[in-house]
């Protein structure tokens, strides 16, 4: 009944008031709001959800009083597939996780393996580590920052962020293969050596980076709009961090310097000298400047590695092969991704597949501080306060 | 009655021109505003269709024109298909006292700028109405603040240009365009600066464009008052948007500009110029700046454009009293 | 007070910053490359990891080195290829459904007579599943008379 000109009559099909629409989440999210005040749906079909992610609000005008985010639209079973897959054959999936920061999932899951089977890597392949992670890095953190105006209303910078994106792509191609859901982390190293090309185009894009940084200074950051759109909107301290768990540039914004590169160090990060940014402020701008100057510091470490890349095998030599076994006992490894603490437990009974995966994904811990941040908001902010999270809807489901 | 008859037909053919200039107006400025986008963006734009691209616009008119017009469960009908057409027929009647040459003015209408101010309001009643029939809380909220917004933004819109009639002692365009020299010097503009600033701000607030396009903020109202409305209602829609662009352009033109007036040679093809350029300045803008917020939407008007308004008519009002 | 009425003064010296950085880029060249008039470098493609192909023999160009031990088979996490053995050693079929493929490169390294590789195809295209199952062994060969025709006339 839905031609052009089939009228329906409006009194015929008006929903009788008991019944209410909605599935289960509505209806119980339903079932504490007071009466008069508007159900709204943002999601799963939302421009400004990243995907799939939905977020249920008791609205009273513009004002959200009450929100409550559903999660599960993209659940994909990557827990389980780890334990019906070999590791090899599970290092892939760990590209899926998290398509914007993929290798920091691959080392966390590599790096868990490694340790288990207690594999010494050569110390090329550990500074290739760093180096493609902390391009990774950037290449995510560009995108947030594109996508992250866009959801305030300014549709030019993304495409200028993916300027730099393509160049970053260009260069991890190189040695991952991929532009997107690269997993070149092998046990025993990584798959692909540097060749000069490599080392002379990521010389390259530090200075050309930098360069650029001043301009999105220029046009966002110093911005009157962006400014008064995010200086004070959504306060989340350290102590609310501390409670759902939040780690990354979030609870580094709150003043806390927490670095798994720092306090935990893995791989070579011990080398290397950085700044850990904590922000001037815990509102969704200091945030945004946290972000930006985690840029800065991922390029004074690759700077710095690929000034010091040793000589030597990319690969361990009789790296495990698909076949491979792990030993039976358990172990962890976290990472620090673009989110925050990235961090994969895996246990195994000695047979050829893990017995568990254990995925911490730092977006749903993240995601868990939004619905107390963004009650008593207006609608607006609430889809500030969710773009400064930076979600990544597929790692939150994972 | 041969006068009445006279005026009668005048108007008939200036509507139908009208229509032709909407129309082809909605054409240009589709390609326009996708060309500076995909420049400022820097990438090519529409390119396919046509050389350069040029025939996209037309392609995308086919597109909407062809396709259903989808009616969603539970809206109220009358007022849903009501809304585009009362989107797109009052702005026909505001071109009509716009003078766009020296002798081509379509009406020649003593008070000129009433009509336009007075028909421009009914623009807000068709986004309200779209709004609130669509069954859509997304829809709901856009029309809201579609309407305090267009309220809002009215108020500066009306003291600039309050300022420019004291100062001209007219409300007709036509006058004020023939008070104002050949040369920028002489133009309004270089007499009433302020007020051409308010008017520029109010102008894109008015025309619910970015930086102030909280009516159909896409990325929290996914498209505001017309998220239901596709085929040939969106493009009524579209239409009249563009419209309206078009009519504050040129309002602005002769208001502030010199109208038709110009340098070499008067003539109609100044208006034109003049008015695209302030198009192209507000398609330029909503490529560069995030969107504000709503509360400070209102807090520009009513705390910044509405006292500086005052202040600019109150301070032309004592300069026309006592120096002229 | 006072101050923050000189803070928004100041604010609208940040949009004019604004617009003459995208104004810039406006009048400047584009970026993108125009993808059926152009196309990217072959440079850039060259580390680019496309649908797998079958490697060249060492000694006869036009046969393949698989020696169909099926390892790539066990290694492939998406089940993804499927290799018959024919007579002596080299395989009869070699069909690998790309639409199931992720890429990985498993196979390439699990294959002890390096009969694998990465190809560098990025303008793939199908309208089917089925097209997308592609019949390697035929793919080398429409390759070695694409570059070599065959002499014997």
């Amino acid at each position: 009944m839905t031609g052009c000109f089939n009228f329906i009559n409006p009194l015929a099909v008006t929903e009788e008031p008991g019944t209410t629409a909605g599935d289960f989440y509505t209806r119980n999210f339903e079932k504490k709001a007071v009466p008069g005040r508007i159900i709204l749906n943002l999601g799963p079909q939302h421009p400004s959800t990243h995907g799939v992610l939905r977020i249920l609000c008791e609205m009273d005008g513009e004002y959200i009083v009450r929100c409550e985010p559903v999660l599960g639209y993209l659940h994909r079973m990557h827990e389980k597939m780890g334990e019906v897959k070999t590791p090899w054959q599970f290092i892939p999936n760990m590209g899926r996780v998290d398509y914007l920061h993929p290798l920091a999932w691959t080392w966390a899951f590599v790096g868990a393996c490694e340790r288990l089977a207690g594999i010494e890597i050569p110390e090329r392949a550990e500074y290739l580590r760093v180096i493609s992670c902390e391009l990774n890095r950037i290449s995510s953190h560009l995108l947030w920052w594109g996508a992250f105006v866009m959801d305030l209303g300014g549709v030019t910078p993304i495409l200028y962020a993916f300027e730099e994106r393509e160049k970053i792509n260009d260069i991890l191609q190189i040695i991952t293969g991929s532009r997107l859901t690269m997993s070149s982390f092998r046990f025993g190293g990584v798959c692909t050596d540097a060749d000069e090309r490599f080392k002379s185009l990521a010389k390259e894009f530090i200075p050309y980076l930098r360069e650029r940084l001043k301009m999105y200074k220029g046009l966002v950051t110093d911005n009157i709009i962006l400014r008064r759109r995010l200086e004070g909107i959504g306060p989340m301290d350290a102590d609310i961090c501390r409670r759902y768990g939040a780690t990354g540039p979030i609870l580094r914004a709150a003043g806390l310097a927490r670095d798994t590169r720092k306090d935990f160090p893995y791989s070579v990060y011990h080398k290397f000298d950085f700044p850990v940014p904590a922000g001037p402020a815990n509102d969704c701008f200091g945030r945004y400047l946290v972000r930006l100057s985690e840029i800065e510091a991922s390029l004074m470490i690759v700077e710095q590695a690929l000034a010091s890349l040793p000589e030597g095998s990319h690969i361990m030599e009789k790296a495990p092969k698909a076949n491979w076994k792990l030993p039976a006992g358990e172990s962890y490894m976290a990472v620090e991704g673009a989110r925050g603490q990235v961090a994969v437990h895996v246990v195994s009974d000695g047979g050829p597949k893990p017995y568990r995966v254990k995925l911490r994904a730092p977006g749903f811990s993240n995601l868990s501080l939004f619905a107390e941040a963004a009650a008593g908001t207006l609608l607006a902010d609430a889809i500030a306060i969710l773009g400064s999270l930076d979600l990544v809807i597929p790692e939150v489901d994972r | 009655m041969d006068l009445s008859l006279a005026i009668f037909v005048q108007i008939i053919v200036a509507v139908l021109l009208i229509i032709g200039l909407m129309v082809g107006n909605a054409v240009v400025m589709v390609y326009m505003e996708r060309k500076v986008a995909g420049f400022i963006q820097r990438r090519p734009g529409p390119y396919e269709v046509g050389p350069w691209g040029t025939l996209q616009a037309v392609c995308d008119s086919m597109k909407l024109l062809a396709k259903q017009v989808f009616l969603p469960g539970n809206v109220d009908f009358i007022l849903y298909y009501l809304a585009p057409i009362l989107a797109f027929l009052p702005v026909l009647l505001l071109f009509l006292p716009v003078p766009f040459g020296p002798i081509l003015t379509p009406l020649h209408i003593n008070e000129g700028i009433v009509l336009i101010l007075a028909f421009a309001g009914l623009g807000v009643l068709s986004n309200l109405l779209a709004g609130w029939s669509s069954n859509n809380k997304y829809s709901l909220l856009g029309a809201g603040r579609a309407v305090a917004q267009t309220v809002a933004y009215e108020i500066p819109m009306i003291l600039a240009l309050l300022a420019v009639v004291l100062q001209s002692g007219s409300m007709d365009l036509a006058k004020i365009v023939g008070q104002q020299g050949q040369y920028p010097w002489q133009w309004n503009i270089a007499l009433q600066p302020l007020a051409f600033f308010i008017y520029l701000v109010s102008l894109v607030g008015e025309t619910n464009r970015a930086p102030f396009d909280l009516p159909e903020a896409e990325s929290e109202l996914t498209a505001g008052f017309h998220t239901e409305y596709s085929g040939m209602g969106f493009a009524l829609f579209f239409l009249s948007e563009y419209a309206n662009m078009l009519l504050v352009s040129f309002v602005c033109a002769s208001f502030f500009l010199g109208g038709y007036k110009g340098p070499f040679l008067d003539g109609i093809w100044w208006t034109f110029i003049k008015a695209y350029l302030i198009m192209f300045f507000i398609v330029w803008i909503r490529w560069t700046f995030p969107r504000v917020r709503f509360d400070q939407l209102l807090n520009i008007n009513w705390k910044w454009l509405l006292p500086l308004g005052l202040l600019n008519l109150w301070l032309t009002a004592v300069l026309v009293k006592f120096l002229v | 007070m006072l101050k923050a009425i000189w803070d928004n003064i100041k604010g609208l010296y940040s949009l004019l910053v604004g617009l003459s950085i995208t104004g810039r880029y406006l009048v400047s060249p584009r970026k993108t490359i125009h993808y059926p008039r152009q196309v990217v470098d072959d440079e850039i493609l060259a580390s680019f990891r496309g649908p797998l192909e079958l490697t060249r023999g060492r000694k006869e160009p036009g046969q393949t080195r698989c020696i169909s031990c099926q390892m790539c088979v066990r290694a492939c996490p998406g089940h993804c290829l499927t290799v018959i053995k024919g007579d002596a050693k080299a395989p009869s079929r070699w069909i690998y459904d790309f639409s199931l493929c992720c890429l990985c490169g498993a196979c390439v390294e699990a294959c002890p007579a390096g009969a694998l590789a990465f190809s560098h195809k990025v303008y793939l295209v199908a309208t089917s599943r089925e097209e997308l199952k592609l019949d390697l062994l035929a793919d080398l060969k429409a390759r070695t008379e694409k570059e070599a025709p065959p002499k014997n006339e």
